[in-house]
């Protein structure tokens, strides 16, 4: 009774979680163009519902009606693997975000994350590694040279960013004495003070590492316009090409926001004006404080190059995002 | 722009017996025989300081015995003197001048292409323009202007519905030759020998290359081990139509080259034809012209900026780029009555009269364009982002400006101050004030400055002439109709008999132009652009040779990109700024 009890919440919230970010990446296209419009001095989506606010809904029924065409040659299995494997682990990487503190519903404690485990940083990495893949799946299977050197840009940014992505979170870990994401919260409300006080490099380390791992400007060499046509994606068509930027662009921009700010920023905590719901409306807007800057610097940038961008990781910011351990590690041994 | 005067000449003619010295009306030629040619050339090149390679190209004498004539171009940037040298080819053969200027092989293939003239010591001798195994060499006399119909090229009505009689709408049945895709492999395959991993296509369409050209890449990872250019996706045989149609017919051609500055293009084109006809032109349209050739120049400059911005990611810039773009737009469409390809200028002057107000709104344009030109750099120019993608890269030096003819603001920025409004002043260069900017290092981001800076010193321009015509009478004419080989104005046509017989007379026979040969050439956006016309009399040129300054700042590309990145190459391109209709033609 209790195990099927506990499966029965966790589907509940695995759908929540679901049902709310995908709903949130879809209207992120909205905004983003919105955005977009505004800072280029021009309208955006707004033929469409008031304000455009039906934009996502056309384009989502123009994705999913185009004809599909599967380029010659293709690696049929993992031409199709590559869409799983672009939105599985920016989906996963939710699993592990503790959106609020936990509540009592009809006597039962209820955490408001999908899955409470002390390795969920681990967990964080693994799914940022694999998120790859989808890069790199899509890239071989289309049997296309743009898509092949565009996945393959992606392979040397992320092989030189997870590297940095891990040392610049090393410190967190190590003033909050756990990698569960709820410890990590409850410690910075213990001491009440946001990690970000503490780790300041770390935070911007971790800002930029996000830029890469989400393809993000300055850091989108593998789509790069204008050289690679869209880089990795440029075989598929319809909604198989709609996931793409729905899942590296919108998905893994949002989560890993949430885990800048659960590691961070803070994680829930903010004062109680919102009344009972106040924990979650301070996560998000935090959350989407990150993703707005994301989307400020996509349309502002340039683009830096491959070669720029894997020596900037391992000749700058590895060092430095060492050092910040190591200096984090001895003062936090002395004091 | 000065010729090669006798002094020079003299000491030539000291050192090679057999050259003949011709000071025609506008040009002063050497002609020379054809084994005695290199040694002229590097006699010219070495000592004489005749270092920019400006043109070559051949004209077609069908019942001489040679045939072929080869003309060279070439500038003395000292002296600022040109010459032309002049030689006739033998048993179809001309020695290569690949060893003296590496740009003369673009020229020279391209002289093969339309000719069918071989080079001797060629590298490649391919096609410049048309594809291989196209049999024909256009640019012959005996070739038709409409081409030889010869292939079946069905309707898509036809190939749905079979073919009806009478067939289902009035066209020709048999087209002139078109590639197959067979024949486009081949022309691939002829041009690249894959050495490195990869052969990477930029092109017939490409988002990056602005246009329909077509780059090979042999990558070697993301490092190009060599690289090459197809061209002629956009060739439409200007310089054979210009043969067929009289004078003032080939000017809304001309629009069509470089459409991003139209204006330009015909300035260069009028400058030509009014040298030639001896056509003065009044003070009001010289100053209108050069007005409108700044605003031109202002406008190409911002698509520059736009799309090299978005080439390197920079996506904003590119519609605050295309924001001013459309005042300029407005303001030339208020004028002319097009937007992009306007037909404005006359041979004589001007085909309307200044628009009322636009003064007005040129002014407003001035005083609100300088804050948006912070606008841009402060975007871009201290930006880390941008200097790590554009500072050393493509650097080219003093020696490759030379030897590869570049012109414009790339010849500027690498720190050669060839400007053709200073060096050979045209409509009212001469009589405004303004700098020349030049860069010191040469790579893309010098390139970059030159531009932005030369829009600045536009806008010093428009203001002047702005105010000189706020002096002027509005009555003032705005085009010279007394000459007898310019048209007069559209109301001087309905309401004079006099005026309305002469455009009669001009329009169905078109101008008679004096025998004789000019080159003129304008400082446009993307270079020098130049026209060199060789009359034999009558209403139609003999040969119209158009000097593309597109085409020479491109043929430096493929040793600018060698060992570079493929991301290299979009800002390099970006910075060497071609338009294919340009470099096709």
């Amino acid at each position: 009774m209790e195990i099927w009890l506990s499966l029965m919440i966790t589907l509940i919230k695995i759908l929540v979680v679901l049902g709310v970010f995908l709903g949130v990446g879809a209207y992120l296209t909205w905004f983003e163009r919105k955005l977009a419009g505004h800072i280029q001095a021009r309208m955006g989506p707004k033929l469409v519902g008031p304000f455009g606010l039906l934009q996502p809904l056309a384009d989502g029924i123009k994705l999913l009606t185009k004809e599909s065409v599967i380029p010659q040659n293709a690696d049929k299995p993992v031409y199709y693997l590559a869409v799983v494997m672009a939105v599985a682990p920016a989906l996963l990487l939710f699993s592990v975000i503790p959106f609020g503190p936990g509540f009592t519903l009809f006597g039962y404690e209820i955490k408001p994350i999908v899955a409470d485990v002390n390795i969920a940083l681990l967990l964080v990495f693994a799914f940022g590694s694999l998120a790859v893949y989808g890069t790199i799946f899509s890239g071989w299977a289309s049997n296309s040279k743009y898509a092949f050197i565009g996945s393959l840009r992606k392979a040397a940014v992320i092989i030189s960013y997870e590297v940095v992505l891990g040392f610049s979170v090393l410190g967190v870990i190590l003033l909050a004495g756990t990698m569960s994401t709820t410890g990590i919260v409850q410690a910075q409300i213990e001491k009440g003070v946001w990690f970000i006080v503490y780790q300041p490099v770390a935070f911007v380390l971790y800002l930029f590492c996000m830029l890469a791992e989400s393809g993000r400007v300055p850091f989108d060499v593998q789509e790069a316009e204008a050289e690679l046509v869209t880089g990795y994606n440029v075989e598929y068509g319809g909604m198989r090409f709609g996931v793409f930027p729905l899942a590296e662009w919108y998905l893994n921009v949002m989560a890993l926001s949430a885990i800048a700010v659960v590691l961070f920023l803070g994680g829930w905590s903010g004062p109680h004006i919102f009344g009972p719901l106040s924990p979650y409306i301070w996560f998000l807007v935090k959350m989407f404080g990150l993703v707005f800057f994301v989307l400020w610097l996509h349309w502002t940038l340039p683009r830096f190059q491959a070669r720029d961008i894997t020596e900037i990781g391992w000749k700058i910011m590895l060092p430095i995002s060492i050092v910040n351990v190591v200096v984090t590690a001895v003062v936090a041994y002395i004091l | 722009m000065p010729w090669m005067n006798r002094v020079v000449a003299d000491k030539v003619k000291l050192e090679f017996k057999d050259v003949d010295v011709e000071f025609t009306k506008h040009t002063t030629n050497l002609h020379v025989r054809q084994e005695r040619l290199i040694d002229l050339l590097l006699y010219l090149r070495d000592k004489a300081g005749y270092k920019l390679f400006i043109d070559h190209t051949c004209i077609d004498f069908p019942e001489k015995k040679e045939r072929f004539q080869a003309v060279y171009i070439l500038h003395n940037p000292e002296s600022n003197e040109r010459v032309i040298v002049k030689t006739w080819a033998k048993d179809g053969k001309l020695p290569s001048l690949e060893r003296l200027w590496p740009c003369a092989k673009w020229a020279e293939r391209e002289a093969y292409d339309m000719f069918g003239v071989l080079y001797d010591g060629h590298e490649n001798l391919r096609r410049m323009f048309m594809w291989e195994g196209y049999p024909y060499f256009p640019l012959r006399k005996d070739f038709p202007m409409e081409g030889i119909p010869e292939v079946e090229l069905p309707s898509l009505t036809e190939i749905y519905a079979g073919r009806k009689e009478p067939p289902s709408h009035d066209y020709e049945f048999m087209h002139t030759r078109v590639p197959t895709l067979e024949d486009l492999e081949r022309t691939e395959k002829s041009r690249l020998q894959k050495k490195a991993q990869l052969v990477l296509n930029w092109g017939p369409l490409h988002p990056g290359t602005h246009g329909t050209i077509w780059f090979l890449f042999d990558l070697d990872g993301e490092r190009v081990v060599q690289s090459d250019v197809i061209l002629g996706q956009l060739h439409r045989g200007m310089e054979k139509i210009a043969e067929n149609v009289y004078y003032f017919q080939f000017l809304p051609y001309t629009d069509r080259m470089d459409y991003i500055s139209a204006i330009c293009n015909e300035l260069s084109y009028v400058t030509a034809v009014e040298k030639l006809l001896q056509v003065e032109v009044p003070e009001k349209a010289r100053y209108i012209r050069t007005m409108f050739a700044e605003l031109q120049r202002i406008n190409s400059h911002l698509l520059w900026l736009g799309t090299g911005a978005l080439d390197l990611g920079a996506l904003t810039v590119f519609l605050y780029a295309f924001r001013e773009r459309e005042k300029i737009m407005d303001i030339i469409e208020g004028n002319a009555g097009f937007r992009l390809t306007t037909a404005f200028l006359r041979i004589g002057g001007l085909h309307y009269d200044l628009a009322e107000g636009t003064l007005d709104v040129v002014k407003a344009f001035l005083k609100d364009f300088p804050a948006k030109l912070r606008e841009y750099h402060s975007l871009l120019t201290r930006n880390r982002i941008w200097l790590r993608r554009t500072k050393d890269i493509g650097v080219i030096t003093r020696e490759d400006v030379f030897n590869y003819g570049l012109t414009g603001p790339v010849a500027r920025g690498s720190g050669v101050p060839y400007d053709i409004r200073k060096l050979e002043p045209y409509a009212a260069y001469d009589e405004v004030d303004f700098d020349i900017p030049v860069g010191e290092v040469g790579d893309v981001y010098d390139r970059y400055l030159v531009r932005m800076e030369e829009m600045v010193q536009s806008l010093r321009i428009i203001e002047q002439c702005v105010s000189k015509l706020e002096k002027l009478p509005k009555s003032a004419p705005y085009v010279n109709k007394e000459h007898p080989a310019v048209m007069a104005p559209k109301e001087d046509v309905f309401m004079d008999l006099e005026d309305m017989v002469k455009n009669f007379r001009i329009v169905v026979h078109g101008e008679s132009a004096p025998p004789g040969e000019v080159y003129v050439s304008g400082e446009n956006p993307r270079g020098e652009l130049g026209f060199y016309i060789y009359s034999v009399g009558g209403s139609k040129p003999y040969r119209l040779r158009i000097r593309s300054g597109a085409l020479y700042n491109l043929s430096i590309f493929p040793k600018l990109i060698q060992d570079g990145t493929i991301a290299d190459a979009i800002a390099l391109l970006g910075s060497l700024d071609p338009v294919v209709g340009e470099t096709d033609r």
